[in-house]
């Protein structure tokens, strides 16, 4: 096998790689921002973010904040 | 061929934190919610004695009763199940970044101590600082500055975590003394970082058997979520590694 017949497919497996590599990684960065949104309804909304209703996420959220040591009222 | 790793990862990740979250709520639900229940019984007496003492228009309103105690029991185990999930989520991607050279290798003794040092960040350390309160302790009024202090807690922990680890990887070539010291040196800055944070400004008016009961469970129910959390990304690890022949000689450590 030669050289230059090897060449072009290393390439094209290569970028493939770089390309799934960029893919992954940004829907690993999606998932991580939707953690911390789930972290942030979890352990530290104070109804912002179901607001028009009332303070839910921290009332149903309650005793699991108080029992992880997130600042509660 | 290297197919990515990140999103097997992510999926372990997933799995894992999805199982301590569930194994931390019930552990809480059947040893900390009789404590909460009379923390909270405790403090409506207290509330009640004020009610008493300054008339009732200055009643401390603490508890708005939109859910009933037995909901916020359920609302526990399902805060501690997202929690996981999200952790396991931050946990992958961490993970990923910090072994990008050779993701698939030795799963199982990595998984141990990347959950160590997940547990020190962003349980212990923030857990020493800023203790848990039962609930009855926390004033309405003071919760954005304590919460603005928890986070600051937590970012010290996760980001001394990397410096130190920095530190020690870095100083790889150096004696070992030189190591060691570098990196217990390293530890006590971030420690000191940590306490010189403001103390929380709240009264804490518990029983102290009491305080001391549920914090203990707090930080048991942290450390069983790291280690079920560890065991199960480490033992999903492994399982793939067995399963690529490629990493299968990889999947234990080697010293050649």
């Amino acid at each position: 096998m030669s050289l230059h017949s090897a060449a072009p497919h290393t390439d094209t497996t290569a970028s493939q790689a770089a390309v799934t590599r960029t893919r992954d990684w940004l829907i690993a960065s999606a998932a991580a921002i939707l953690a911390l949104i789930a972290l942030y309804a979890v352990f530290l909304d104070n109804g912002t973010l179901i607001s028009a209703t009332g303070d839910y996420l921290h009332e149903f959220a309650h005793d699991g904040r108080h029992l992880f040591g997130a600042p509660c009222h | 061929m290297h197919s990515s790793p990140v999103l097997p990862l992510l999926g372990r990740g997933l799995v894992a934190g999805g199982a301590a979250g569930l194994a931390a709520g019930l552990f809480s639900l059947l040893l900390a919610e009789p404590l909460m229940d009379r923390a909270i019984r405790a403090e409506e007496k207290r509330s009640a004695a004020e009610e008493h003492a300054h008339g009732a228009a200055q009643a401390v309103q603490h508890h708005e009763e939109l859910f009933s105690r037995s909901t916020q029991h359920g609302g526990l185990v399902v805060a501690a199940v997202v929690a996981g999930l999200a952790l396991g989520v931050l946990f992958a991607v961490a993970y990923a970044a910090v072994h990008r050279r050779d993701p698939a290798a030795t799963p199982w003794p990595r998984a141990l101590a990347f959950s160590a040092a997940a547990f020190l960040a962003v349980s212990l350390l923030p857990g020493l600082r800023y203790p848990a309160n039962p609930p009855g302790v926390g004033d309405a009024g003071t919760v954005g500055d304590r919460q603005a202090l928890w986070l600051a807690a937590v970012a010290i922990g996760v980001l001394g975590m990397f410096l130190v680890r920095q530190v020690y990887v870095r100083l790889s070539t150096r004696p070992e003394p030189v190591r060691h010291l570098a990196v217990a040196l390293t530890a006590v800055v971030v420690l000191a970082a940590l306490f010189l944070l403001p103390d929380n400004p709240d009264p804490v008016p518990v029983d102290a058997t009491l305080l001391w009961d549920f914090r203990m469970l707090s930080l048991g129910s942290h450390a069983l979520l790291w280690a079920v959390f560890a065991a199960v990304f480490g033992g999903l690890g492994l399982r793939a590694a067995l399963r690529t022949p490629a990493a299968a000689g990889r999947a234990t450590p080697v010293h050649p």
